[in-house]
């Protein structure tokens, strides 16, 4: 049970809607079973349309998460524009692999929109940044069978804002009460064109 | 042992200036002649193909370069010190660029890597400035020049200034979400400037003055290709021809140089270089 | 600790970073020491130098950036620790709790080792977010006599400090004690 990607437990999620999009994490930081902070949350927001989930081992998740707050406020400086999702999944992959026989012990979720279309815009990655484009949903973490189960059953094509909240906050809560190591709250982004909505569900403390 | 005295041979004069730049800048004026003129729909890059001897075969000799496909670049001064630059460009362009994004960077952006390279060469050891100026024109992708008029209207009755709301658009750090044809001076010392229209070497004064005189607003590309040829005309020693004139044009994407069909979302290459044959049919119509 | 032996029961297992910010420690024997004192070192010297303190949060982020880029060194070190601190600014008490691997998480209550599973239970129950320094006291007795109750060894009892806006002191603890402390 030493995988680095299973000590301290965590779980990950994004979901396409119609002209919107949603990105949720739990909240759990643990030691194998033990809990040790119910307030960690693993999504990292890089531009008014581009969001970061990171699951994985949790100094990789602050450390990676900060690296991309580095790249992306250097980005944004050099070029006077905000990252576009799609570049920043890139910027995502090629960070990663720079890393190819070291790598860091986390699997990102990149969720957005995309800033002259507004069309929604997912895809995951491996650990070495081998990207996965998806029309559907992404999931990641310690919680992954789980989520792939319910995000399968759940998840229909065009759901609104309000209907893609309610599915992907079912998704995940259902998914980590099966999962020992993640769960103890949640945080969940709703992505629309001009309007972010980020909600925390309390969930299970058990 | 040489790499201990090592020095930077560009070092100020007592009066603040670096006679190296100067010098540079003189290989520059005594170039050949090369001009930029954007239009609303893209860009012109012209330049004189000279050989001093009728023996030279002119379609081995090439002056405008392709950077990235949606960028080329026309120098006046040093032929072998722009290759090195064109090399580099190139080379950056992926480095710095494409292999961390997957995407070629702005117009911008490359100017600004070039500018590095050829600053770099006034403040290193061993070296000295690199003798050319450079023309970049490229085609950004972004909100073009004309959609972005539109967007403040389409908001409707709440007139705002238009920089509170381009500062909406853009975010905190005010921002280029610009888009369209972009064309930029590069000099020796590293420094770079937009145009609308320009030309540097021998006669870049004579060209200025009448760029300046047949320079309108709204200018189409079919248009700035004339008005290159009519300056070229004024600036020009030998005879006009295909062979002798060069041209690189920044257009709409040409699909016909992608090799493939059918490929779905390829777009292909914004910078070509016209043919020897495209050149003579403007020359007639002239 | 040497194998079975003790060689001291009053090692002072903390190490004070400055005015209003007090760093525990546990891990490896050697690292720890080492890695608190160059944690210490380099936080009196920014005081030094700014004529300010470095607030926990500041801190805390320092020790995880320094505990990170050693954890990918040759030979990292394993140290795990408890930052507290009082922020200068703010009065604001706050708790840091960082691993070996450098994981950083801001808590209302931790421990480390064996301590954890002994203790967070009591924590999880008797704590609130409104607890005076005399409760608090108060729920660390409980703690202490569970890990006196519980754990196999011969359990040397704990040195406690608090960390206030006027600064720290060691506070008497356990006085009654029947266990010899010094040996």
């Amino acid at each position: 049970m030493p995988s680095p990607f299973s000590i301290n437990g965590g779980a990950c999620v994004a979901m396409v809607g119609k002209d919107c999009v949603a990105i949720a994490c739990d909240l759990r930081l643990g030691l194998q079973a033990l809990t040790v902070s119910n307030n960690f949350p693993k999504i990292f927001q890089y531009g008014d349309h581009v969001f970061l989930g990171l699951t994985g081992l949790a100094t990789d998740v602050t450390t990676v998460s900060d690296l991309f707050r580095y790249k992306v406020n250097m980005y944004r400086l050099r070029e006077e524009r905000h990252i576009a999702p799609r570049t920043f999944a890139n910027l995502v992959s090629s960070s990663l692999y720079e890393r190819r026989f070291g790598p860091w012990f986390v699997s990102p979720v990149v969720a957005g929109l995309e800033p002259k279309t507004g069309k929604p815009f997912i895809c995951g990655f491996d650990s070495i940044g081998c990207i996965d484009f998806a029309k559907d949903f992404i999931v990641s973490g310690t919680a992954t069978d789980q989520l792939f189960g319910m995000c399968e059953s759940l998840w229909e094509p065009d759901l609104g804002p309000d209907e893609l909240f309610e599915t992907i906050s079912q998704a995940l809560l259902n998914a980590v009460d099966r999962d020992a190591l993640s769960g103890w709250g949640a945080h969940v982004y709703i992505i629309e064109k001009d309007k972010v909505t980020k909600r925390l569900l309390k969930g299970r403390q058990d | 042992m040489a790499d201990r005295y090592s020095f930077s041979l560009t070092t100020f004069s007592p009066s603040g200036k670096l006679v190296q730049i100067e010098y540079a800048l003189n290989a520059v004026n005594q170039g050949v002649t090369a001009l930029g003129i954007k239009a609303t729909n893209g860009i012109v890059l012209a330049t004189e193909k000279k050989s001093s001897t009728p023996l030279a075969d002119p379609s081995s000799l090439s002056k405008i370069s392709l950077i990235t496909p949606n960028i080329g670049m026309v120098y006046s001064g040093m032929g072998p010190d722009y290759r090195v630059l064109v090399d580099r460009a190139r080379k950056v362009s992926h480095t710095n660029y494409k292999r961390i994004y997957n995407e070629y960077p702005p117009t911008r952006i490359l100017v600004q890597d070039v500018a590095r390279v050829m600053q770099e060469a006034t403040q290193s050891g061993g070296v000295r400035p690199y003798g050319v100026s450079l023309l970049v024109a490229g085609w950004d992708e972004g909100i073009l020049p004309e959609e972005e008029e539109v967007q403040p209207g389409k908001e409707g009755q709440e007139q705002k200034p238009p920089g509170e709301n381009k500062s909406k658009l853009a975010g905190k750090t005010g921002g280029i979400l610009k888009g369209g044809p972009m064309l930029y001076q590069v000099d020796p010392s590293g420094s770079y400037f937009p145009w609308k229209a320009t030309a540097i070497g021998k006669s870049a004064a004579t060209a200025k003055t009448f760029l300046e005189k047949r320079y309108t607003e709204g200018l189409e590309l079919e248009d700035a290709v004339h008005i290159a040829l009519l300056t070229l005309k004024e600036t020009i020693e030998g005879e006009m021809n295909g062979e002798t004139i060069e041209i690189g044009i920044v257009g709409p994407p040409a699909d016909h140089l992608l090799g493939v069909e059918g490929v779905e979302g390829a777009v292909g290459p914004r910078f070509r270089k016209l043919t020897p044959q495209e050149i003579e049919d403007y020359l007639t119509n002239l | 600790m040497r194998g079975p032996t003790i060689l001291k029961a009053t090692d002072d297992k903390t190490r004070q970073l400055n005015d209003h910010t007090l760093l525990a420690f546990s891990g490896e024997p050697g690292d720890t020491v080492q890695f608190a004192e160059y944690i210490q070192a380099n936080s009196q010297l920014y005081s030094m130098r700014n004529e300010s303190e470095l607030s926990p949060s500041a801190l805390a982020h320092f020790v995880r950036g320094e505990l990170a880029s050693s954890l990918r060194s040759r030979n990292p070190y394993s140290v795990n620790l408890l930052l507290g601190g009082v922020d200068p600014i703010t009065n604001k008490p706050s708790l840091y709790w960082l691993d070996y691997l450098a994981s950083l998480a801001k808590v209302p209550y931790a421990a480390h080792g064996y301590a954890q599973y002994y203790c967070l239970s009591l924590l999880d129950k008797h704590h609130n977010p409104n607890i005076s320094l005399e409760e608090g006291l108060r729920l660390l007795k409980l703690c202490s006599d569970e890990l006196k109750r519980r754990l196999p060894i011969d359990f040397k009892g704990l040195a406690v400090k608090a960390v206030t806006k006027d600064g720290i002191k060691a506070m008497p603890f356990d006085e009654d004690d029947k266990v010899v402390r010094d040996t």
